[in-house]
């Protein structure tokens, strides 16, 4: 009798209703995506908006100063690099043409396209930016096609994936959030020029995870027609040599449930491609820590660069040059930024971040200088959309060139959609 | 009438001792009412009034005579019953109870909604979590549940699941890789750590809301589980229809959360026999293109780490 009590008892209810939804394979994941952002500043720079100091007669002149030094946004685009008609050798960013006036700006409009068919593991991903300038000839608007690759993923029990076409860089860890929607902070660090250019070739990643540490190694390796220099300092895309560049980063990462620790090594060789002369050298060598531990992050990276000199015909991003000078630079940045928690309304994050960084560099023939930087600033999510940055850039002249008012006040708006 | 018959057949079971009409009408009568309140509390129990369950199944246990296998079997149930009633004294002596009342008046009988969602954008209404909680009554907690969430081929399967408060979901992965599932969602922050194909590992849910379910290692899986707190709840399938059974009739509000909207959408409706809803859901979510690893740092999967 027990048994028939039981039975009615415990017998499954009526409520029987579907409890659960998964849509078809075949249906997912859906065709298409757009994705993107607009990044709208605000600038103020001292002086003329440049690092060139008054009275400073150098040539070259962007030898003899950082003028990436006053940046306004995340691309690293400067307030101007107007040298009063010396001489430079390219060895410069692009500028904003805002001068010492305080302005709003367009920095970019970007456009993120991505296809991953569902029968097959590849996923397609194109980046093409919009990059409203007003140069000394009135509209120089720029479209790029910052990245464009195809990346397959052969093996669905290896976290393994191959890449061809242009794409990030490899090397470092800036590039992971170069974008002004992914960056904490608004500016790039003065070592970015080196690490975060994007290039054209291939690119094959590889991580074994070690669960019983919570662990993971991984290995990011690149061969590519340029190398991680910025665009502005190395020809876009193309090879000059006929040679690649070889790039790769190991990394470690720890997961515990509420810590993470991520460092890594990097390392670049091949021919300087922005000559035509494939015995002349350039060789990058980095190491990079990342902690997080309960909304406090720590970012930090350490970089040693070195090209040879070669003979005439130089050409970067910014046309032709005349010099391939021996150059020789270190530096690193160490960011520490903390995030707020916040409630579920239109506040979504809080992260107030300051910035520390370093740069030494010698031009062959040149004294060795070294700057330095204090950026402090604050980040604000509203809602999913939109984001508020201001951040205050303090340049110093350490040594071996002339002291400059061009410290910077920005900020960005971005409305991702 | 299956507890007619077995009170029958129990009453017709040889005895030891000899067989007389008046024992044999008493045994009946009382059969007859131990299957009474059995049921009427069985009823009562599934339409959430749990109270009258209490009650029928209090007075139950005051029979005299009561069959210590049915005491062993109805006393936890009742004592559940009296507690989700809200009433923590459950009596236990038989002296202060009064007799049971075996006539039962009629209750309201419990009815099946349907209904379909519709919108949803370019995912369409599928998987789209339909709750009703009464607005004329009480809504009873639900019976939590433990489900099996599966991790399957880089992909939370199902995609969406609803469970009641309280209930646990054993997280399996059934890939030859590792993954790492965590929700960062303020309705259940969790982290279970790497585990390897076949591993599985359990994690409870008390509070109600939507947990985004995300993996630390593949940026491009995405799932959400939907802690709910009535027992009148159902997913949309593939067409955007839905059932939900067992309504007592009466006036609810009814919620629809999809994963495409950004806020739920809610209305008022009145549950009686034959009730058709119809519900459209907006697509105006905007989708994170850079879903955030479980430190709450953006990804971007195109990099695929």
């Amino acid at each position: 009798m027990r048994a028939g009590v039981l039975v009615l008892l415990c017998a499954p209810s009526a409520l029987a209703q579907a409890d659960a939804y998964s849509p078809p394979a075949a249906s997912q994941p859906s065709g298409l995506q757009i994705n993107g952002y607009a990044d709208v500043g605000f600038a103020a720079a001292q002086g003329n908006g440049t690092s060139f100091a008054p009275g400073d007669t150098r040539i070259p002149a962007d030898y003899g100063v950082d003028p990436f030094a006053t940046a306004v946004n995340s691309r690293g685009d400067v307030a101007s690099t107007d040298s009063g008609g010396r001489f430079t050798n390219g060895f410069l960013p692009r500028s904003m043409n805002i001068g010492g006036q305080a302005s709003i700006f367009l920095s970019t409009f970007d456009v993120d396209l991505k296809y991953v068919p569902s029968t097959v593991p590849l996923l397609l991903f194109g980046r093409v930016q919009f990059l409203p300038r007003y140069g000394g000839s009135g509209n120089d608007t720029r479209v790029i096609v910052e990245q464009a690759f195809a990346k397959i993923a052969p093996f669905s029990s290896l976290e393994l994936a191959f890449s061809i076409g242009k794409f990030d860089s490899v090397f470092g860890i800036e590039y992971l959030e170069n974008e002004a929607n992914l960056r904490t902070n608004i500016t790039p660090s003065l070592i970015a020029r080196y690490t975060t250019g994007q290039s054209l070739g291939l690119k094959a990643f590889y991580r074994i995870q070690i669960p019983g540490i919570w662990s993971a190694v991984s290995l990011n390796a690149a061969v590519t027609n340029g190398g991680t220099l910025v665009e502005t300092l190395s020809p876009p895309d193309i090879s000059l040599v006929g040679r690649p560049i070889g790039s790769a980063r190991l990394g470690y990462e720890l997961n515990l449930p509420s810590v993470e620790v991520k460092a890594g090594v990097s390392g670049e060789y091949g021919p300087r491609n922005d000559q035509h002369d494939p015995t002349v050298r350039q060789w990058l060598l980095g190491a990079d820590l990342r902690v997080v531990f309960k909304g406090l992050s720590l970012s930090a990276e350490a970089v040693k660069v070195h090209q040879d000199e070669g003979a005439a015909d130089k050409s970067n991003g910014l046309g032709p040059q005349t010099l391939v000078s021996e150059f020789v630079a270190r530096g690193a940045y160490a960011t520490l930024s903390y995030t707020l928690p916040v409630s579920d309304g239109a506040l979504r994050k809080f992260i107030p971040y300051l910035r520390y960084e370093r740069r030494r560099a010698q031009f062959e023939g040149f004294p060795a200088y070294t700057v330095d930087r204090w950026t402090i600033g604050f980040r604000v999510d509203l809602w999913e959309e939109l984001i508020v940055k201001a951040e205050g850039l303090l340049n110093g002249e350490v040594s071996g060139l002339p002291k400059v008012d061009n410290n910077v006040f920005t900020s960005s708006f971005v409305y991702q959609f | 009438m299956p507890w007619l018959m077995v009170a029958v057949l129990l009453a017709a079971a040889p005895e030891k001792k000899p067989a007389r009409d008046r024992t044999m009408l008493q045994l009946i009568e009382r059969q007859n009412q131990i299957a009474s309140l059995l049921t009427a509390g069985r009823l009562a129990w599934d339409n959430g009034d749990f109270a009258t369950a209490a009650a029928r199944w209090e007075a139950l246990l005051k029979i005299e005579g009561l069959p210590a296998d049915v005491e062993r079997a109805v006393r936890p149930f009742a004592q559940e019953a009296r507690t989700r009633a809200g009433t923590p004294e459950f009596p236990g002596s038989k002296q202060d109870i009064p007799p049971p009342e075996v006539a039962e008046p009629p209750k309201p009988v419990p009815v099946n909604v349907s209904g379909t969602v519709s919108g949803g954008g370019s995912a369409g209404p599928g998987g789209a979590v339909i709750t009703l909680r009464r607005t004329d009554g009480w809504t009873p907690k639900p019976q939590p549940l433990q489900k099996p969430l599966l991790e399957k081929e880089k992909r939370f399967v199902p995609h969406v699941l609803a469970v009641p408060q309280g209930s646990s979901i054993d997280f399996k992965n059934e890939d030859d890789i590792f993954h790492n599932v965590f929700s960062l969602s303020p309705a259940a922050k969790f982290d279970t750590g790497l585990h390897k194909g076949g591993a599985q590992t359990t994690v409870k849910f008390d509070k109600a809301g939507v947990v985004e379910l995300l993996c630390n290692i593949h940026a491009s899986m995405l799932g959400y589980l939907v802690v709910v707190d009535t027992p009148w709840y159902a997913v949309a399938d593939g067409s955007g229809a839905f059932q939900i059974r067992n309504v007592p009739p009466g006036e609810y509000e009814a919620s629809v959360w999809h994963e495409s909207s950004n806020a739920t959408v809610k209305r008022k409706v009145t549950v009686a026999d034959g009730a058709q809803l119809a519900f459209t859901v907006p697509a105006d979510k905007r989708t994170n293109p850079f879903p955030p690893d479980k430190y709450g740092k953006p990804r971007q999967p195109q990099l695929g780490y």
